[in-house]
């Protein structure tokens, strides 16, 4: 209901043009993002063969997110899944969970105790430091290697200043939901980085952002509660998080530069059980109550240097290397609520990922206005361990998986209208039989602002751990992973329509129409293998499609901006994993999204709000036996939710302090019906997914200081 | 601006180096009680150490009085406690740091000329700076009578469960067996029957024969599969002694007067006390299978000849086994091939803490850890009681008891007194049993894991209703 109310809206905002300001400022940095993800060089988003979304700086600062989930939030087409028995946040795109997407920094997948780009927990991301966030959406295999089905998501961090000294502290305070006292409830956020231009050639930069989360309780009691009623504990995990980042950027001169670029980051995920021991000692009618309670403690290390450039010849190169770390340690022990004592304490890695990484590129070999050429290659080696704590395990695992990668591309203006983008990566493994990733990309100009964009890509997805290793045999269960499996296969095509509008200095306004469509064969499911209905094992055998168009517009006029979007899109299951009734249809959804923001300049302030409305979302469960004839199947349902942000920023002191006056989630979500899950093989369907944490407000007070 | 930016940093320092402050549990008085509510006079020969216990470390000096209260005894001529008192009163002082205090009771009358005297300790003043009260066992008494409840922690030995325990409640006594150290119990009342031992898991099937060097492993074979526990197949509980304890449930049937009507039997003779370490919380209580026997039971006498092999044997061995006169069983063990000693006498003992062999309706037969039984072979019955408005463990009296709810089954407690999944004792029910000597204790399960979250440590609390 909403969506249909707001498409309209802002339709209907469009045509409206009379907004009498006499402070304008052009919005003319859009004219002139620049993007690199994809690009043989950074270039304007225009020129671009690709379809690259930007969430500029601006953006980010209007919306204070503390973190990469609070953003992506408000994205279209893309859903952050919050766990709370875990902590972590993953992102969804398309349906496809964090398996299917890359999330890289600088072009280079980040790590993460599960993988390389993969199964990022956003709220371990921090934006301080970043530029522009950049999506690409569909199959990314040529640019991006294996992994990257979904699309992508490159952080683009700063490096450069044009002042000698930056100094910028900063504190943000938050409610969760309505939990707050300034100590142990609420999130508290401080953070200073220093930029300093040694010299014309060098620069550098460090960072250091202390994240203090203390959970959300909702109608939990906490750490300190001392009865066994399955309350004690948090509803969500309070969490600390440290993150310290250092950049040291070298241009020698014009053609030449690098960079290095190293991260810190350590969390620290507490864990309070719900059950209770009450030791209660009889002969002194007194108790010293006891719960087995844990910490996850999280470390991450990323070092990464970059070259890039142009040789005399119009050659130019961009090369990375990389080494990245990232540990989670579970820490196990008994606690004595009364006395704070922890004892039979075991810490144990739980999970953890080391990579090398390293790609290379090399193009512009012609020099040409109408032909260039890209050669490429990208190599990792992941040692990845798991323990049995994370899942199904029969004893740790503990492997190396080696990726060397080679691609190639070709940009060819075939006139000045008309370029066209086809590419290809070969992709040999240590585990696999060697894979290829095929793109064709183009780009037609229709003139009158009209730009028509086509994506073609493939890309595979490498099965996970828990798709190869999984074992768990008993005489109740046989579930059983298969190191047999080989990757899953992602293709997809997009269309895009873009229209950009320009009257004189003060309207800016771009509209974009997509269509496309998704499918992933070979996809990993558990199927269940022996006529006895109890047997199960991974294997390559469902087709997951998905289709979909979304709209979305900008319109910038004055002081004045508005964005809209709204998106369709269907999902649909083969499912040939299920020998009971499954059902193939396409399950429909919508989406929509919308900001606004105004500039006050005489008062130097800007009021910004941001809506996205996530319609209901459909998948077929069965329910029953799901081995059986009887087993019967229905559409489960997960109810629509709305979520709403505001900020208010006013600059004072010659915009030099910055204070951020917000409130997030105003719409008050924190759980939503669903019957859309699943049941597994052995638990039951649950009846609500978490989503938030209820209404909560934010203070956030920035102060630059620049000289030189 | 270098001012400003100084005055900022101090600030923001300021906030980075805010601590911060934890909520406190809801506090609980500094307490000072005896460890036990008695002591039994007969089994102090000379000292007896008297333990008084805190309820946390103090944190400060202090001291505590008893009053001493003897009933048909005389200080000084009787009894004396060391430190001494001053007339009725004992001071003990305490010293910050210290977890508990102890004194001597010293026994002036061994050998006993009398057992009608009695000595009560009450703790009447606690000298502690900090909040305190006088609460628990606040009482203890030296007498010749039955205990008046304590809280025990029977020895069952951990995730495997090892142990047997076989707990005396009157006397505070536990007897303590490995498990698998017996496999038969013969009968020691009226009837000849023998029974399995159901805490490795025995089963047992009556074959056609009644030659026992005539059974052969190839004419067992079609058995051996279903001859077990645990195999969902609801036909599997014929094989086991009934789970109620009532004798005449005995797997075996009674030994017939007749030799020739006595079958042999097929003995599927379960599993070793398993040796593993299971998760925390979990049990690893089954090791592995300990084999097969075959044997034949049949009257010698008032007691009982048993004949028994391995399975592809032609020859036999035999037992001739006595009736054990005041205990439930006389018992024989395949380890030894003799008689071994296991229960105490059977009127002492109340509640056997074991692994078991229960039946789940339509699933048979199934192996239970952390089981409770009362004696019921003994005669020793108990009912639950469940927590409800105005009935609970600590109101509950004498008059509260109603014979009518005595059961006649040995699972009372059983297994529903924990739940497995949150790893914690039931507090909404609690049990009442009746001694040997017909004194009514109430029982509450406090928990079955230790301190560190390992399975297989069982905590009660029983309390004598008078």
């Amino acid at each position: 209901m909403l969506a249909k109310t707001l498409l309209p809206a802002a339709f209907l905002l469009f045509g409206l043009s009379a907004f009498a300001q006499n402070d304008t400022i052009v919005s003319g940095e859009k004219l002139k993002e620049v993007v690199v993800t994809g690009q043989y060089n950074p270039q304007s988003v225009k020129k671009s063969v690709y379809q690259v979304e930007v969430i500029s700086r601006e953006v980010i600062d209007r919306q204070a997110g503390n973190n990469l989930a609070d953003l992506l939030n408000q994205t279209l087409n893309i859903t952050v899944m919050p766990s709370s028995s875990t902590g972590k946040s993953t992102v969804e795109m398309f349906g496809l969970d964090s398996k299917y997407i890359k999330i890289l920094v600088d072009n280079v997948p980040v790590i993460n105790d599960e993988g390389l780009g993969n199964f990022t927990d956003l709220t371990q991301i921090n934006l301080d430091d970043i530029q522009q966030i950049e999506i690409v959406r569909g199959s990314m295999g040529v640019e991006y290697g294996a992994n990257a089905v979904a699309g992508i998501i490159n952080i683009i961090t700063k490096k450069s200043s044009k002042y000698k000294w930056e100094v910028t502290p900063f504190l943000q305070e938050e409610t969760i939901g309505n939990e707050y006292d300034g100590i142990t409830k609420g999130r508290h956020i401080r953070s200073i980085r220093i930029g300093h231009n040694i010299s014309p050639n060098w620069y550098a930069y460090g960072m250091f952002t202390a994240n203090d989360f203390d959970g959300f309780l909702n109608h939990k009691k906490g750490r300190d509660y001392i009865q066994n009623d399955s309350l004690r504990g948090y509803e969500w995990l309070p969490k600390s998080q440290l993150h310290a980042k250092a950049h040291l950027g070298f241009t020698p001169n014009h053609s030449h530069r690098f960079f290095y670029r190293f991260e810190f980051f350590n969390e620290k995920t507490k864990f309070f059980n719900d059950v209770v021991d009450l030791n209660y000692d009889p002969a002194t009618e007194t108790n010293d109550p006891i719960a087995n309670d844990k910490m996850y403690k999280s470390r991450r290390f990323v070092h990464l240097l970059n070259g890039s450039g142009r040789f005399e010849s119009g050659l130019t190169y961009d090369v990375y290397a990389s080494y990245q770390q990232q540990e989670r340690d579970l820490v196990d022990f008994q606690y004595r609520i009364r006395s704070g004592e922890k004892f039979n304490l075991t810490d144990q890695t739980y999970e953890s990922r080391k990579a090398w990484f390293t790609k290379g590129t090399l193009s512009n070999f012609l020099d040409s206005e109408t032909v260039d050429f890209q050669v490429g290659y990208e190599v990792n080696e992941i040692h990845g361990y798991a323990s049995t704590f994370t899942g199904m395990l029969p004893h740790p695992i503990e492997r190396t998986l080696g990726s060397y990668d080679v691609f190639g591309s070709t940009e060819i203006n075939v006139t000045s209208k008309f370029s066209l983008r086809p590419g290809a990566r070969a992709l040999f493994s240590s585990k696999f039989d060697p894979m290829a990733a095929l793109s064709l990309s183009a780009k037609y100009s229709l003139g009158g602002g009209y730009d028509l964009r086509g994506v073609f890509g493939t890309c595979p997805r490498l099965p996970t751990y828990e798709e190869l290793y999984t074992f768990f045999v008993d005489a109740n269960h046989n579930v059983t992973g298969n190191p047999n499996l080989t990757p899953e296969n992602g293709v997809s095509a997009f269309l895009h329509l873009g229209k950009v509008y320009r009257s004189g200095s003060k309207l800016a306004f771009d509209t974009k129409f997509s269509a496309w469509y998704l499918n992933v064969r070979d996809r990993i499911e558990l199927i269940s293998f022996v006529d006895d209905g109890l047997s199960w094992q991974y294997g390559n055998i469902d087709l997951y499609r998905t289709y979909g168009s979304s709209l979305t517009s900008q319109i910038h006029y004055g002081n004045f901006g508005f964005n809209a979007g709204f998106t369709f899109s269907g999902v649909s299951k083969v499912i040939n994993s299920s020998t009971g009734p499954s059902n193939d249809d396409y399950l429909h959804s919508v989406q929509a999204n919308g900001n606004a923001f105004y500039r006050i300049p005489k008062w130097s302030t800007t009021l910004s709000t941001f809506l996205k409305y996530n319609g209901p979302e459909y998948q077929f469960i069965t329910t029953g036996d799901l081995t059986e004839e009887g087993g019967t199947i229905f559409r489960g349902k997960r109810d629509g939710f709305t979520s709403l942000d505001a900020t208010v920023t006013k600059s004072f002191d010659k915009e030099r302090l910055q204070v951020t006056l917000g409130a997030r989630n105003l719409t008050d979500v924190t759980r939503v019906n669903t019957t859309a899950v699943q049941g597994g093989t052995h638990d039951g369907a649950a009846s609500s997914q978490l989503l938030g944490y209820g209404r909560s407000y934010f203070l956030k007070i920035l102060y630059k200081f620049n000289f030189g | 601006m270098m001012k400003k930016l100084l005055l900022f940093f101090v600030l923001f320092t300021a906030v980075f180096a805010g601590c911060e402050s934890e909520d406190q549990v809801a506090s609980q008085p500094f307490v000072v009680a005896f460890e036990k509510r008695s002591y039994d006079h007969r089994q102090i020969s000379q000292n007896q150490t008297i333990q008084v216990v805190f309820s946390e470390r103090a944190i400060a000096p202090g001291f505590v009085k008893i009053r001493i209260t003897p009933t048909a005894a005389v200080y000084g001529l009787d009894f004396e406690l060391f430190p001494s008192p001053e007339g009725s009163e004992l001071v003990i002082p305490f010293a910050s740091g210290d977890e508990g205090v102890s004194f001597e009771f010293r026994n002036l009358i061994f050998p006993f000329d009398a057992f009608d005297k009695s000595i009560r300790l009450e703790i009447v003043e606690i000298d502690y700076p900090h909040w305190n009260n006088i609460q628990g066992y606040t009482a203890a008494v030296v007498s010749f009578s039955a205990s008046l409840g304590a809280t025990a922690e029977p020895n069952v030995g951990g995730p495997n469960q090892g142990n047997q325990i076989y707990f005396d409640l009157s006397t505070e006594t536990a007897t303590e067996v490995w498990r698998d150290s017996w496999d038969l119990g013969f009968y020691a009342g009226d009837e000849f029957r023998v029974g399995l031992n159901a805490s490795i898991y025995m089963a047992a099937k009556r074959l056609d024969a009644t030659n026992i060097d005539a059974v052969t492993e190839a004419s067992v074979q079609p058995f051996l599969s279903s001859v077990s526990i645990g195999t969902f197949d609801p036909v599997n509980a014929a094989y086991i002694d009934h789970p109620n304890g009532l004798i005449a449930g005995n797997a075996m049937g009674e030994v017939s007067t007749i030799e020739a009507d006595n079958h042999v039997y097929l003995v599927n003779l379960g599993y070793t006390v398993g040796n593993t370490t299971p998760p925390t919380g979990s049990v690893a209580v089954a090791g592995s299978p300990r084999g097969w026997r075959k044997i034949k039971v049949t009257r010698e006498g008032n007691g009982y000849k048993l004949q028994y092999a391995p399975l592809n044997s032609a020859t036999h061995q035999e037992a001739i086994i006595a009736k054990n006169q005041g205990h439930n069983f006389t018992f024989f063990s395949f380890n030894t091939n003799n008689v071994v000693n296991v229960e105490p006498e059977k009127d002492k003992w109340d509640l056997g803490f074991t692994v078991f062999t229960n039946i789940i309706d339509g699933a048979g037969s199934y192996g239970y850890s952390d089981f409770v039984l009362n004696n019921i072979k003994a005669g020793i019955k108990a009912y639950r009681v469940n927590v409800s408005p105005g009935v609970s463990y600590e109101n509950f009296a004498l008059a509260n008891v109603s014979d009518a709810n005595f059961q006649d089954d040995q699972r009372v407690i059983g297994a529903d007194w924990r739940d497995v999944f949150t790893g914690s004792a039931y507090t909404d029910r609690f049990y009442v049993l009746r001694d040997a000597d017909g004194n009514l204790y109430k029982i509450r399960m406090l928990s079955f894991l230790n301190q560190n979250g390992v399975r297989g440590y069982p905590k009660f609390e029983y309390k004598l209703l008078q």
